[in-house]
């Protein structure tokens, strides 16, 4: 008897532990599909739902948040799906959110995602809200996109393939890229431009300078490019400059006759300038003077002491001391 | 007898067998209970049996992780192992071999102990003796095999869930929480409750073929031996049998 109740009681531990396992296992795999918290309804109308069922995963913000109640048909253009979303997320989720249907993965199963929206309405949901919805992507749409982008790429491939060719085909062309001579002048020429480009970083930069100098100091320079008044008077200036200089002009032209006809020896100057003979006359008539003149103080020393004429010469002589 | 074409046995054995099946319920359903025979029963059927179907759930976990692995990192899919591993283990292997294991040892057990029964005349004794034989060896075999051996399924899931978790940490890297994260998460009632009710079919299968291998022996020792050797084959058959219907009615159903 004894034995029997050590049996018993390890039969019990046994029956016990199957049981525990069932109830934890039921428990758990129900917990995951919110069958024991408090959850409220929400539904959403979609277009299409791309294979959605009921019981697939409802995610908030990519959280599993409940469950696919039921999905059925509305009108022959919208299904509604209505979703058990657990209480405890009721206070994140806002009117303006919006469901769309995505897929877990790649290929994965079908789940109904749930995302707030920026500057949405601040109201929370509440049990038979309908949500906003989203277009699912289509994977037929998608493929009929892809079709109409394989067709260009036909085309494509197609011309660069005649491209292709014909560069093949042209000898001058291909001389022209086997060409290293032209690549060797084309890197001189770059290096070069490279050179001139960094020198006339330079020079602008000078130039920024000096126009900044120019337009900071009151020199003649400054002044000659930013006093508007003294323009004009330049202006004038240059323009009677030309006036006077065309005088010059005329002044030169007659002087240049002058001269020209000073030197053939027309009229008196130019006789004097020209004539020799004339010159030598001139100056033996000055000599003959000379000695004239020499004879004639002589005469009139002798006069002075005539004494006829010695009271008239007296009489000067006071005149002058007074 | 041996002379009979196979199809006639065959269909004899059934029509027995169909028969023995509605003596037990008509036994089980009328009349008083062996309870304290049934709770022996169960020990022996399902307590002696858990270190057994333990260790082969173990390694079935473990196995059938290691096994799955490569091809799933061939797909680059390697985070769906525990996904994988624990929805085939609790939807078919871990049933199928706990049943398998108790047909093997519960199955010869109860063929080779009525067996010898019958051929040393204690079944014709009791019934000498006012004892109802079917009701006092045959129903609190099946019954406590009917009970057990779901119990037994249910802690071997457990198991061989454990060894699938140590497998998958093998070469990659999964947490205990996430490990029974993503268990919880891909197996849904759809795939739990069919398992377990099928154990419960299993179970009486493994019963009611080992009681009548053993209650209808024949020819001595020798026909002990036969007794054992066929409840075995034939309850393993018949699991596989129960499992393809089982699937069925699950699929049409939608259990899937």
């Amino acid at each position: 008897m004894k034995k029997s109740i050590s049996q018993n009681a390890r039969l019990g531990i046994f029956v016990i532990a199957g049981t525990v396992f069932l109830v934890v296992l039921l428990y758990m795999i129900g917990a995951k599909r919110s069958l024991f918290s408090s959850t409220f309804r929400i539904s959403a109308q979609f277009y299409n739902v791309n294979g959605l069922m009921e019981g697939n995963n409802v995610r908030f913000s990519g959280i599993n948040v409940g469950i696919v109640e039921q999905v059925e048909i509305n009108t022959d253009s919208t299904i509604k799906v209505t979703m058990l979303i657990e209480d405890k997320v009721k206070q994140y989720v806002k009117k303006s959110a919006v469901a769309s249907v995505g897929t877990d993965g790649l290929m994965g199963n079908k789940l109904v995602n749930i995302n707030s929206v920026k500057n949405g309405s601040i109201a929370h949901v509440e049990d038979g809200d309908i949500l906003n919805t989203l277009k699912p992507i289509e994977t037929d749409e998608m493929l009929r996109t892809l079709n109409t982008t394989n067709d260009n790429i036909k085309f494509i491939t197609g011309d660069l393939k005649k491209i292709t060719q014909k560069i093949n085909s042209s000898n001058t062309l291909w001389s022209l890229l086997m060409d290293t001579v032209i690549a060797d002048n084309l890197k001189q020429a770059i290096v070069n431009i490279k050179v001139t480009g960094s020198r006339t970083a330079i020079i602008t930069g000078d130039l920024q300078e000096i126009t900044k100098g120019f337009k900071n100091s009151k020199s003649l320079v400054a002044t000659l490019f930013t006093d508007t008044m003294l323009s004009s008077e330049l202006e004038n200036t240059i323009l009677k400059l030309n006036v006077s200089s065309d005088k010059i002009a005329y002044v030169s032209g007659d002087l240049s006759t002058l001269t020209s006809k000073m030197k053939s020896g027309e009229g008196t100057i130019g006789m004097l300038v020209t004539d020799s003979v004339f010159a030598n006359d001139l100056r033996s008539t000055l000599k003959n003077l000379d000695k004239g003149t020499k004879g004639f103080d002589d005469n009139m020393e002798a006069l002075k002491h005539n004494f006829l004429l010695r009271n008239y010469f007296k009489k000067q002589a006071k005149k002058a001391k007074n | 007898m041996i002379n009979k074409p196979a199809l006639i046995r065959f269909l004899e054995e059934a029509g027995d067998i169909t028969r023995f099946t509605l003596r037990f319920f008509r036994e089980l359903f009328h009349g008083r209970f062996e309870f304290n025979e049934l709770l022996r029963q169960s020990f022996f059927i399902g307590y002696k049996s858990l270190g057994l179907v333990g260790l082969t759930a173990f390694i079935m976990g473990l196995v059938i992780t290691i096994q799955s692995r490569p091809t799933l990192v061939e797909f680059g899919a390697e985070a769906w192992l525990p996904k994988m591993v624990s929805i085939s283990l609790i939807r078919e292997i871990v049933p199928v071999i706990t049943a398998l294991i108790c047909a093997g040892k519960i199955g010869s057990g109860i063929g080779a102990e009525l067996g010898s029964m019958r051929v040393t005349e204690q079944i014709d004794a009791m019934e000498v003796s006012g004892t109802n034989p079917m009701k006092y060896l045959v129903v609190t075999r099946v019954v406590a095999a009917v009970l057990t051996i779901p119990l037994l399924a249910l802690l071997a899931d457990a198991i061989a869930l454990y060894g699938g978790y140590l497998g998958c940490n093998i070469h990659g890297a999964v947490s205990w929480r996430l490990f029974w994260n993503q268990v919880f998460e891909t197996n849904t009632y759809s795939d739990v409750i069919p398992a377990i009710t099928k154990t419960f079919f299993f179970g009486f299968a493994v019963g009611i073929i080992g009681c009548y291998k053993g209650y209808n022996s024949r020819k001595g020792t020798e026909g002990v031996g036969r007794s054992a050797n066929q409840a075995v084959v034939i309850a393993s058959l018949l699991i596989f049998i129960l499992d393809l219907i089982a699937v069925q009615i699950a699929d049409v159903l939608g259990l899937t």
